[in-house]
Protein backbone atom coordinates (compact mmCIF):
# COMPACT_ATOMS: atom_id res chain seq x y z
CA UNK A 1 0.00 0.00 0.00
CA UNK A 2 1.53 3.55 -0.79
CA UNK A 3 1.37 6.08 1.44
CA UNK A 4 -2.39 6.15 2.52
CA UNK A 5 -3.62 10.31 2.27
CA UNK A 6 -6.12 10.74 4.82
CA UNK A 7 -9.43 10.83 3.71
CA UNK A 8 -12.06 10.35 6.97
CA UNK A 9 -14.76 10.91 4.36
CA UNK A 10 -14.23 8.28 1.69
CA UNK A 11 -13.65 5.85 4.81
CA UNK A 12 -16.83 6.75 6.30
CA UNK A 13 -18.27 6.51 2.92
CA UNK A 14 -16.79 3.01 2.75
CA UNK A 15 -18.34 2.00 5.62
CA UNK A 16 -22.18 3.02 4.72
CA UNK A 17 -21.88 1.52 1.43
CA UNK A 18 -21.72 -1.57 3.36
CA UNK A 19 -24.22 -0.74 5.53
CA UNK A 20 -22.22 -0.77 8.71
CA UNK A 21 -23.63 -0.32 11.82
CA UNK A 22 -21.35 2.04 13.56
CA UNK A 23 -20.63 5.45 15.81
CA UNK A 24 -18.30 7.99 15.22
CA UNK A 25 -16.29 8.81 18.18
CA UNK A 26 -13.10 10.51 19.62
CA UNK A 27 -11.56 13.19 17.38
CA UNK A 28 -13.49 13.26 14.40
CA UNK A 29 -16.63 13.28 16.69
CA UNK A 30 -15.32 16.12 18.87
CA UNK A 31 -14.77 17.97 15.02
CA UNK A 32 -18.15 17.40 13.75
CA UNK A 33 -20.22 18.93 16.81
CA UNK A 34 -17.48 21.91 16.36
CA UNK A 35 -14.65 21.61 18.80
CA UNK A 36 -11.02 22.64 17.70
CA UNK A 37 -9.35 19.19 18.01
CA UNK A 38 -7.19 17.81 15.29
CA UNK A 39 -7.17 14.14 14.80
CA UNK A 40 -4.73 11.96 12.66
CA UNK A 41 -7.27 8.73 13.12
CA UNK A 42 -10.84 7.86 12.55
CA UNK A 43 -12.27 6.26 15.78
CA UNK A 44 -15.38 4.17 15.47
CA UNK A 45 -17.21 1.61 17.83
CA UNK A 46 -18.61 -1.25 15.45
CA UNK A 47 -22.07 -3.06 16.16
CA UNK A 48 -20.16 -6.74 16.91
CA UNK A 49 -23.49 -8.44 15.64
CA UNK A 50 -22.39 -11.38 13.15
CA UNK A 51 -24.36 -10.14 9.99
CA UNK A 52 -22.41 -6.51 10.82
CA UNK A 53 -19.26 -8.00 11.56
CA UNK A 54 -19.14 -9.65 7.93
CA UNK A 55 -20.24 -6.47 5.94
CA UNK A 56 -17.75 -4.65 7.85
CA UNK A 57 -14.86 -7.18 7.00
CA UNK A 58 -16.37 -6.58 3.43
CA UNK A 59 -15.73 -2.92 4.11
CA UNK A 60 -12.19 -3.61 5.40
CA UNK A 61 -11.48 -5.40 2.23
CA UNK A 62 -12.19 -2.28 -0.06
CA UNK A 63 -10.39 0.09 2.57
CA UNK A 64 -7.14 -2.38 2.23
CA UNK A 65 -7.39 -2.70 5.97
CA UNK A 66 -4.08 -3.49 8.08
CA UNK A 67 -2.91 -3.90 11.30
CA UNK A 68 -0.73 -0.79 12.41
CA UNK A 69 0.43 -2.52 15.56
CA UNK A 70 4.12 -3.82 16.51
CA UNK A 71 3.72 -7.41 16.20
CA UNK A 72 0.75 -7.37 14.11
CA UNK A 73 1.90 -4.51 11.28
CA UNK A 74 0.42 -5.67 7.70
CA UNK A 75 -2.22 -8.41 8.84
CA UNK A 76 -5.77 -8.19 7.88
CA UNK A 77 -8.27 -8.19 11.07
CA UNK A 78 -10.35 -11.53 11.30
CA UNK A 79 -13.91 -11.85 12.44
CA UNK A 80 -13.11 -12.92 15.37
CA UNK A 81 -10.24 -9.71 16.31
CA UNK A 82 -13.81 -7.85 15.43
CA UNK A 83 -15.90 -9.64 17.48
CA UNK A 84 -13.66 -8.66 20.83
CA UNK A 85 -14.31 -5.90 22.83
CA UNK A 86 -10.37 -4.94 21.81
CA UNK A 87 -9.38 -1.81 19.73
CA UNK A 88 -8.27 -2.73 16.09
CA UNK A 89 -5.52 -0.26 14.99
CA UNK A 90 -5.27 -0.22 11.36
CA UNK A 91 -4.16 1.53 8.33
CA UNK A 92 -6.42 1.86 5.54
CA UNK A 93 -6.32 3.51 1.55
CA UNK A 94 -7.87 6.78 3.91
CA UNK A 95 -5.89 6.69 6.62
CA UNK A 96 -5.73 5.09 10.22
CA UNK A 97 -8.90 3.50 11.58
CA UNK A 98 -9.73 2.17 15.16
CA UNK A 99 -12.36 -0.14 14.90
CA UNK A 100 -13.32 0.06 19.16
CA UNK A 101 -15.36 -3.30 20.25
CA UNK A 102 -16.34 -1.21 23.42
CA UNK A 103 -15.38 2.51 24.33
CA UNK A 104 -14.35 3.86 28.21
CA UNK A 105 -15.06 1.52 30.35
CA UNK A 106 -17.03 -1.26 28.80
CA UNK A 107 -19.80 0.81 26.82
CA UNK A 108 -20.62 -1.07 23.58
CA UNK A 109 -22.13 0.35 20.12
CA UNK A 110 -25.80 -1.03 21.44
CA UNK A 111 -25.16 0.52 25.11
CA UNK A 112 -24.22 3.82 23.27
CA UNK A 113 -26.42 3.98 20.58
CA UNK A 114 -29.50 6.12 22.46
CA UNK A 115 -26.73 8.52 22.90
CA UNK A 116 -26.11 9.52 19.21
CA UNK A 117 -27.05 12.01 16.78
CA UNK A 118 -26.76 11.76 13.03
CA UNK A 119 -25.18 14.10 11.34
CA UNK A 120 -24.63 14.81 7.10
CA UNK A 121 -20.96 13.90 6.97
CA UNK A 122 -20.53 15.58 3.42
CA UNK A 123 -22.28 15.13 0.12
CA UNK A 124 -25.20 13.51 1.58
CA UNK A 125 -23.47 10.95 3.86
CA UNK A 126 -25.18 10.86 6.61
CA UNK A 127 -23.38 9.18 9.97
CA UNK A 128 -24.67 8.48 13.35
CA UNK A 129 -21.80 10.08 16.01
CA UNK A 130 -21.69 10.33 19.76
CA UNK A 131 -23.87 13.54 21.25
CA UNK A 132 -21.25 15.88 22.68
CA UNK A 133 -22.24 15.14 26.35
CA UNK A 134 -21.53 11.69 26.29
CA UNK A 135 -18.46 12.30 24.20
CA UNK A 136 -17.29 14.12 27.19
CA UNK A 137 -18.40 11.74 29.50
CA UNK A 138 -17.10 8.77 28.04
CA UNK A 139 -13.74 10.44 27.83
CA UNK A 140 -13.79 11.56 30.93
CA UNK A 141 -13.82 7.69 32.32
CA UNK A 142 -10.16 6.28 31.36
CA UNK A 143 -9.01 10.32 30.81
CA UNK A 144 -5.33 10.06 29.57
CA UNK A 145 -3.04 13.35 30.00
CA UNK A 146 -3.51 14.02 26.38
CA UNK A 147 -7.40 13.05 26.70
CA UNK A 148 -7.37 16.29 29.36
CA UNK A 149 -6.41 18.56 27.34
CA UNK A 150 -9.42 17.23 24.41
CA UNK A 151 -11.61 17.84 27.31
CA UNK A 152 -11.28 21.26 28.29
CA UNK A 153 -11.83 22.12 24.67
CA UNK A 154 -14.91 19.69 24.46
CA UNK A 155 -16.23 21.29 27.33
CA UNK A 156 -15.88 24.66 26.21
CA UNK A 157 -17.52 23.74 22.80
CA UNK A 158 -20.81 22.30 24.51
CA UNK A 159 -20.72 25.52 26.97
CA UNK A 160 -20.60 27.65 23.63
CA UNK A 161 -22.94 25.16 21.95
CA UNK A 162 -25.82 25.36 25.01
CA UNK A 163 -25.70 29.50 24.33
CA UNK A 164 -26.73 29.23 21.15
CA UNK B 1 -25.65 62.58 26.94
CA UNK B 2 -24.98 66.18 25.40
CA UNK B 3 -22.27 66.94 22.88
CA UNK B 4 -19.47 69.68 22.78
CA UNK B 5 -21.88 72.44 21.44
CA UNK B 6 -24.57 71.87 23.95
CA UNK B 7 -26.16 69.47 21.07
CA UNK B 8 -28.14 66.69 21.81
CA UNK B 9 -26.19 63.86 20.82
CA UNK B 10 -28.85 60.63 21.03
CA UNK B 11 -28.07 58.05 23.15
CA UNK B 12 -25.71 55.01 21.59
CA UNK B 13 -27.38 51.65 22.04
CA UNK B 14 -26.07 49.75 25.03
CA UNK B 15 -22.91 47.96 23.93
CA UNK B 16 -23.63 44.57 24.06
CA UNK B 17 -21.39 42.52 26.29
CA UNK B 18 -18.09 41.66 24.76
CA UNK B 19 -17.98 37.74 24.19
CA UNK B 20 -14.80 36.94 25.99
CA UNK B 21 -12.20 35.40 23.54
CA UNK B 22 -10.21 32.92 25.40
CA UNK B 23 -11.78 31.11 28.52
CA UNK B 24 -10.30 31.26 31.88
CA UNK B 25 -8.14 27.71 31.20
CA UNK B 26 -7.02 29.29 28.00
CA UNK B 27 -9.27 27.48 25.08
CA UNK B 28 -9.51 30.01 22.28
CA UNK B 29 -13.09 30.39 22.22
CA UNK B 30 -13.42 32.96 19.09
CA UNK B 31 -12.04 29.59 17.27
CA UNK B 32 -15.04 27.25 18.67
CA UNK B 33 -17.27 29.82 17.65
CA UNK B 34 -15.98 30.10 14.05
CA UNK B 35 -16.19 26.08 14.03
CA UNK B 36 -19.42 26.05 14.87
CA UNK B 37 -20.52 28.65 12.09
CA UNK B 38 -19.90 25.66 9.86
CA UNK B 39 -21.74 22.85 8.96
CA UNK B 40 -20.32 18.99 10.41
CA UNK B 41 -19.59 18.03 6.71
CA UNK B 42 -17.82 21.82 6.59
CA UNK B 43 -16.06 20.95 9.76
CA UNK B 44 -15.12 17.94 8.89
CA UNK B 45 -13.28 19.53 5.86
CA UNK B 46 -11.40 21.83 8.11
CA UNK B 47 -10.15 18.64 10.54
CA UNK B 48 -8.69 16.44 7.41
CA UNK B 49 -7.33 19.92 6.01
CA UNK B 50 -5.58 20.52 9.04
CA UNK B 51 -4.24 17.01 9.72
CA UNK B 52 -2.54 16.58 6.30
CA UNK B 53 -1.29 20.10 6.64
CA UNK B 54 0.30 19.21 9.59
CA UNK B 55 1.71 15.52 8.55
CA UNK B 56 3.34 17.50 5.21
CA UNK B 57 5.18 19.80 7.37
CA UNK B 58 6.45 16.61 9.37
CA UNK B 59 7.53 15.12 5.72
CA UNK B 60 4.92 12.10 6.46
Amino acid sequence: MNRPRLDFLAILRTLAAHDVDFIVVGGVCGALHGATITTFDLDVVHSREPENLGRLLKALDDLEARYRTPGKASRKPKLSHLASEGHQLLKTIGGPLDLLGTVGEGHSYEKLLPETVEVNAGKGLKVRVLSLPALIRIKQETATEKDKLALLILRRTLKEKSRK
Amino acid sequence: MAGKKGKAVAARPKARAAKPTHSKDGVDLTLIRWMMSLTPAERLQVLQNNARSILRLRGE
